[in-house]
């Protein structure tokens, strides 16, 4: 760690700062610009006249103050609240004296693990309890023989995850798991959070940062200095709070004879769109089924409350169905049954395409309001990949919304959020809406880089985006896009238009596969292998990679697909091919959005 | 009944044909086939001809058209092209309406047309043709006015698969459509199992010798490796070279008495003079028949065919071949619209056109022979033919052959048949199918087939006697519906028939959505011809055998009000009519309709001629 060796030092080895600290200033210093150094020193003048110390003060000669404890605070992100997490918790820390760094799973190194001191990992579980996509190679190493132990180490685990999951947290528990079985030592017990973590994130990262912090440094006696407050807004990031936005466009884009239906939502800003890019999604707070509503309402014997009512419509979770939903509700109704049940040991295998109403009417029980309160959770928003950009639609924000509807034990069941735009908006109606950013989807920063997307069903949409954006500004790299659904004749999503950036150039090349076309299914997969050469001469000349869509089969099936491209066109062996696309992923020109 | 009188003086119907005066006739070219140097000269020449000369033997940009992934169309031009590969690029018109607002381009499919001579086929291939209209067309085979296969609703990445399959079937769909000769029909009448197979044979020779000879449907569709060389016309084309002919050309042999493949509507036809132990002595060749005109533009009429003259069997194939480059030859190739053998033969007169025929074969025509025809519909029901086998004709309602929700099972059950079927299959065309060549020990088992899946339901007399084209939703050219609707009319007029007493009565009657006239609308003796969205002109008159047109009755009828347009004439026909005739022979014996001669005369003296 010599940052500096080959720097000319600034501040003179008198300086009262240890020989550490003097190389970490040099090298701030050293690299900081005129600008940057004049704001320093205003900052820290100021700072001390706030203290109401003189400047002259702080030069007297003191004890050295103690070092900052360092902390690293590991996170697994794939939707992108782990890591926001991740930087709340780097804020708090800082304030309270450590000197935090964040680490991305996807890039940790696991030789610096065991000297990392304090941990705090916040790890987000996925699908049906698997590691999200970039902290896949990190997860399996640390988990896997070679793993080092991590004695002296001192942690804490946040856990994400979804109870409407079967495996909720799994990869949290794994890992909390893990550290101890390396040897460290758990300083604050994990927290397992669903989709309304916000408060109890909050109150755990205050707990775990107490847990961590070191004894003898008391917390009052840090200064607390948010070297980040002031600026505009953290890392330019757009404003969290949900703005009304009305409903401009609402069209369904497949056939009349298509058995799917996939919206396609514009939706407009009144006081221009929030500074979202190519790669974000947008939140809607959805509202539930009136009819659900009414139902539950019903069975509980609530009907005529009509406060009740529109909570449970606009603010209540009323259809997820987690062993914690069945506990809670056998607790607030003191039902027997149910609480017979919930010792059977066969809530989990009941609960699997259930919701809330099956539970009711198997144990029909007179519900307080309260209960209700109690048993369900709050009503999650839903993100959607962004499907257009503020260059080339200016106030709007278009989304790629696919309805969600099937049957499951005798009933009609149906998605939140889609269901709600596809049934029950349309022009001219208003819903609430937030971005939520996503750093680890984004264009390539040289626009003269080549980009292939595969994105089939919805997951065309941020491609949708990519393509006006690179259209708008011009961008000289090609594109080249990979879609699929099941009918060509009825499913192609946004066919004009890509026929349009065939014509404009915009799009250089666009292959499709239609999986019920033909006796056998054709997936993005396929089209991949076919065009494997030109795929791997593309990734060779720099191109980035972006997947989209179904994270179950299809973001798998069509990695492996490029990991085969690298086989049969270069000759590579399975394990170089495949270190060749992680390698990929690491430097960030493989990326994924998957759902 | 003078109309069942054969056509002996070739082009006697119009010298009596009221308001037509004596014909002024152009006089022939005397070179040979358009040169290329020409046609680049001539201007004037239809966009098509300039397509054909630069396609390279009908290749243009369809292998790279296939490749445009992002479209489930291919570019105008190619679409032209296609059309000599068997293939009309369609588009489905129900659902045009919403496309663009889904940002969906319109429902582009192709309609894929076969060439089977004589509309032959054994149940093994019939069984490949089964399985490609499940896997790939929208579970339906659809039995054509011309005696074969279509498919409808094949989408592009699937046109090659389709095609491998045809092709396993050793089949193919090349000229099934375009500006050559097309699929050659012949005589299905399974009485007479001699004549059948000589006129079969016939059909398929024709069918061979006048095929386009380019490899580019090979090389298309079935990967096939491009000859390198062989860009000279005489060898490529010997026949066609690069223009192929200026329009479409038909061509049938039909046996008499059945005049099943209506050869009045063909542009060449050959008709079996049979001996008196039925077997064929030679044939009488007739030209210039068809059907296709343009609404509004009186230069365009339907015309019946003149007989020309008779060969020896020996002679048949050369006459054919004189025919069609003498048409290649002296077509109009600057406008369309005038470019079928029939205008040819108005412009310069049969007998130009015989004398220029006759020295290309290199001897004379014969005098016509004698030969009656009795009607132009299918017989229906078991038929033992002349070698003790055993026919079955299904009538086929449009000749869609599908499974019909609560109906028969058309699909299904002739799948099974096939299965079990020993002999063959022939289409006919008036979109019926035969199951021939039943051994008498095998007619059980298929009338047990045909009972489980419904086949012989709904067949009425009037019924059994209609035609329909496809026209919407997937015909580009219809103006109004016909297959979807006529069977509702037919449902009307079994009602109205039956009250007066003629339910039993064969009346034909096929209607079209547009007036190309693909189901021979202007030779049925009640013809309607689309003209907008439920709107039809209705024609009358023609003959029960199909040797004279009808005339326009009456313009754009409501279809609600077709029915009632006809009552009166029914109820005069039950009332009036002379022992054995025919409704379109009464219409006009009866005075409500003018008589039409061969087809210049057609737009004359149109309406009703007194009230009904």
């Amino acid at each position: 760690m010599a940052p500096t060796m080959s720097r000319q030092a600034l501040l003179p080895r008198t300086a009262p700062f240890g020989d550490q600290e003097r190389a970490h200033l040099d090298a701030a210093l050293g690299a900081a610009t005129p600008i940057q150094r004049a704001w320093l020193t205003g900052f820290l003048a100021g700072l001390d006249a706030a203290a109401g110390q003189p400047a002259a003060a702080a030069a007297a000669p003191a004890a050295p103050p103690k070092a900052a404890e360092p902390l690293t605070i590991l996170f697994a992100s794939e939707s992108g609240n782990s890591e926001k997490l991740a930087g709340d918790v780097g804020k708090l820390a800082r304030k309270q004296g450590f000197k935090p760094k964040i680490v991305d799973f996807a890039d940790l190194d696991l030789a610096t693990l065991p000297k990392a001191g304090k941990l705090i990992a916040i790890v987000a579980t996925w699908g049906e309890g698997e590691p999200p996509a970039r902290a896949v190679r990190a997860y399996g190493e640390l988990m896997g023989d070679a793993a080092p132990r991590l004695e002296g180490v001192e942690f804490g685990v946040l856990a994400l995850g979804d109870t409407s999951y079967a495996e909720f947290c799994a990869i949290g528990k794994a890992l909390d798991a893990r550290f101890e079985a390396l040897g460290a030592k758990r300083a604050y017990d994990r927290a397992d959070l669903d989709l309304d973590f916000d408060k109890p994130a909050a109150e755990w990262i205050k707990g775990a940062l107490k847990a961590l912090a070191p004894t003898d440094a008391p917390a009052d006696n840090v200064v607390a200095v948010d070297f980040r407050a002031g600026a505009e807004d953290e890392d330019g990031e757009v404003s969290r709070e949900p703005v009304v936005v009305e409903v401009i466009d609402h069209v369904n884009l497949n056939s009349s004879r298509s058995d799917k239906e996939t919206i396609h939502l514009a939706l407009e800003f009144e006081d221009g769109a929030p500074a979202y890019e190519p790669g974000d999604s947008l939140e809607i707070f959805p509202e539930n089924d009136p009819q659900l509503v009414d139902e539950i309402l019903r069975a509980t014997g609530l009907s005529g409350d009509e406060g009740l009512r529109r909570a449970l419509l606009a603010e209540r979770d009323i259809t997820t169905l987690s062993p914690t939903t069945v506990e809670r509700f056998a607790k607030a109704t003191g039902h027997a049954d149910a609480q017979k049940f919930v010792e059977s040991g066969e809530v989990k295998a009941w609960i699997e395409g259930r919701h809330l109403i099956d539970l009711i009417e198997r144990f029909p029980a007179k519900l307080t309001a309260e209960h209700l309160n109690t048993v369900t959770r709050p009503l999650p928003p839903r993100a959607y990949s962004i499907a257009s950009s503020r260059k080339e639609v200016r106030d709007e924000v278009h989304l790629t919304i696919a309805a969600v509807r099937y049957e499951t034990h005798g009933r009609a069941r149906s998605g939140v959020a889609s269901v709600h735009v596809a049934d029950r908006i349309a022009n001219g109606a208003k819903l609430r809406v937030r971005v939520k950013p996503n750093k680890h989807f984004r264009l390539p920063s040289d626009p003269s880089t080549d980009i292939i997307m595969v994105g089939p069903g919805t997951g065309v949409a941020p491609f949708r985006a990519f393509v006006q954006e690179r259209r708008a500004t011009e961008a000289p790299g090609r594109s080249w896009l990979f879609f699929g659904d099941r009918h060509f004749t009825h499913d192609f999503l946004y066919q004009l238009e890509w026929q349009d950036a065939l014509e404009d150039g915009s799009l250089a090349k666009i292959d499709v596969a239609f999986s019920r076309d033909q006796p056998e299914k054709i997936y993005v997969q396929d089209r991949i292998d076919q065009n494997a050469a030109e795929v791997v001469a593309w990734l060779d000349g720099g191109a980035h990679f972006y997947v989209c869509g179904d994270a179950k089969n299809m973001a798998k099936d069509v990695r492996a697909a490029v990991v085969r491209a690298f086989e049969s066109v270069k000759g590579l062996s399975h394990a170089d091919a495949e270190a060749h696309i992680a390698s990929l992923e690491r430097t960030k020109r493989y990326q994924q959005d998957v759902y | 009944m003078d109309d069942h009188k054969p056509i002996d003086t070739p082009d006697g119907p119009a010298v009596d044909t009221p308001g037509i005066g004596a014909r002024r006739y152009e006089t022939p070219p005397t070179d040979g086939p358009i040169t290329e140097a020409e046609a680049a000269r001539a201007a004037g020449l239809a966009h098509n001809e300039h397509l054909k000369i630069a396609s390279g033997y009908l290749r243009g940009g369809l292998a790279d058209g296939l490749l445009k992934h992002a479209t489930g169309a291919i570019s105008e031009d190619d679409g032209q092209l296609v059309k000599f590969h068997g293939m009309y690029m369609q588009d489905d018109r129900d659902i045009r309406a919403e496309r663009t607002k889904k940002k969906l381009e319109k429902a582009y499919s192709f309609m894929i047309r076969l060439r089977i001579a004589g509309g032959v086929v054994t149940p093994k291939q019939w069984l490949i043709l089964d399985n490609i209209a499940t896997t790939y067309a929208g579970n339906a085979l659809r039995a054509t006015t011309r005696q074969t296969f279509q498919y409808h609703g094949v989408i592009k990445s699937n046109l090659k698969r389709t095609m491998a399959a045809i092709d396993s079937a050793l089949l193919d769909t090349i000229a099934a459509c375009g500006d050559v000769n097309r699929n050659v029909m012949a005589a299905t009448n399974p009485a007479q199992a001699g004549a059948h197979k000589v006129a079969l044979q016939l059909a398929k020779d024709i069918s061979d010798t006048l095929l386009p000879k380019t490899g580019a449907w090979r090389e298309i569709w079935l990967d096939g490796e491009r000859v390198v060389g062989g860009e000279d016309a005489a060898e490529v084309e010997p026949v066609y070279g690069k223009t192929y002919l200026p329009r479409k050309f038909k061509t049938v042999v039909a046996v008499p008495p059945s005049n099943e493949v209506d050869i009045f509507a063909h542009d060449l036809g050959f008709i079996a003079i049979l001996d008196k132990k039925n077997r064929v002595t030679g044939w009488n060749v007739t030209v210039g028949g068809g059907m296709g005109m343009t609404h509004g533009e009186t230069d365009t009429f339907p015309r019946t065919a003149d007989v020309l003259g008779f060969v020896k069997p020996e002679d048949a194939l050369k006459a054919a071949e004189a025919v069609m480059t003498v048409q290649r030859d002296w077509g109009n190739r600057k406008n369309r619209k005038n470019a079928r053998l029939k205008y040819t033969i108005e412009r310069f007169g049969l007998d130009a056109f015989r004398a220029e025929v006759e020295k290309r074969i290199g001897k004379k025509l014969g005098e016509p022979k004698p030969f009656t025809f009795d009607g132009n519909g299918d017989r229906y029901g078991w038929v033992e033919g002349d070698d003790g086998r055993y026919h079955l004709t299904l009538y086929v309602p449009s000749g869609r052959i599908k499974d019909i929700d609560g109906g028969p099972q058309f699909l299904s059950g002739l799948r099974r048949i096939a299965e079990v079927h020993e002999g063959d299959f022939r289409l006919t065309g008036n979109q019926n199918v035969i199951i021939a060549n039943v051994p008498a020990g095998k007619r059980a088992e298929i009338d047990a087939l045909v009972d489980e899946y419904g086949l012989t339901k709904g067949a009425s007399a009037i019924r059994r006697s209609s035609l329909a084209c496809v026209a919407l939703p997937t015909c580009g050219l219809a103006l109004a519906e016909s297959e979807r609707y006529l069977p509702d009319l037919l449902t009307e007029l079994e009602e109205s028939l039956a009250r007066h007493g003629l339910q039993d009565e064969e009346i034909t009657i096929r209607s079209t959505g547009c007036p190309n006239g693909c189901a021979r609308p202007f030779i049925s003796e009640i013809g309607l011809v689309g003209r907008g969205p439920e709107r039809y002109h209705l024609y009358l008159g023609a003959a029960f055998d199909g040797s004279r047109l009808s005339k326009l009755y009456r313009e754009d009828v409501p279809a609600s009000e077709i029915k009632d347009t006809l009552e009166p004439l029914f109820a005069a026909y039950a009332k009036d009519r002379q022992p054995g005739e025919h409704f379109g022979d009464f219409v006009i014996r009866a005075g409500f309709v003018a008589k039409t001669g061969n087809g210049p005369d057609f737009h004359e003296r149109t309406g009703p001629l007194r009230g009904a």
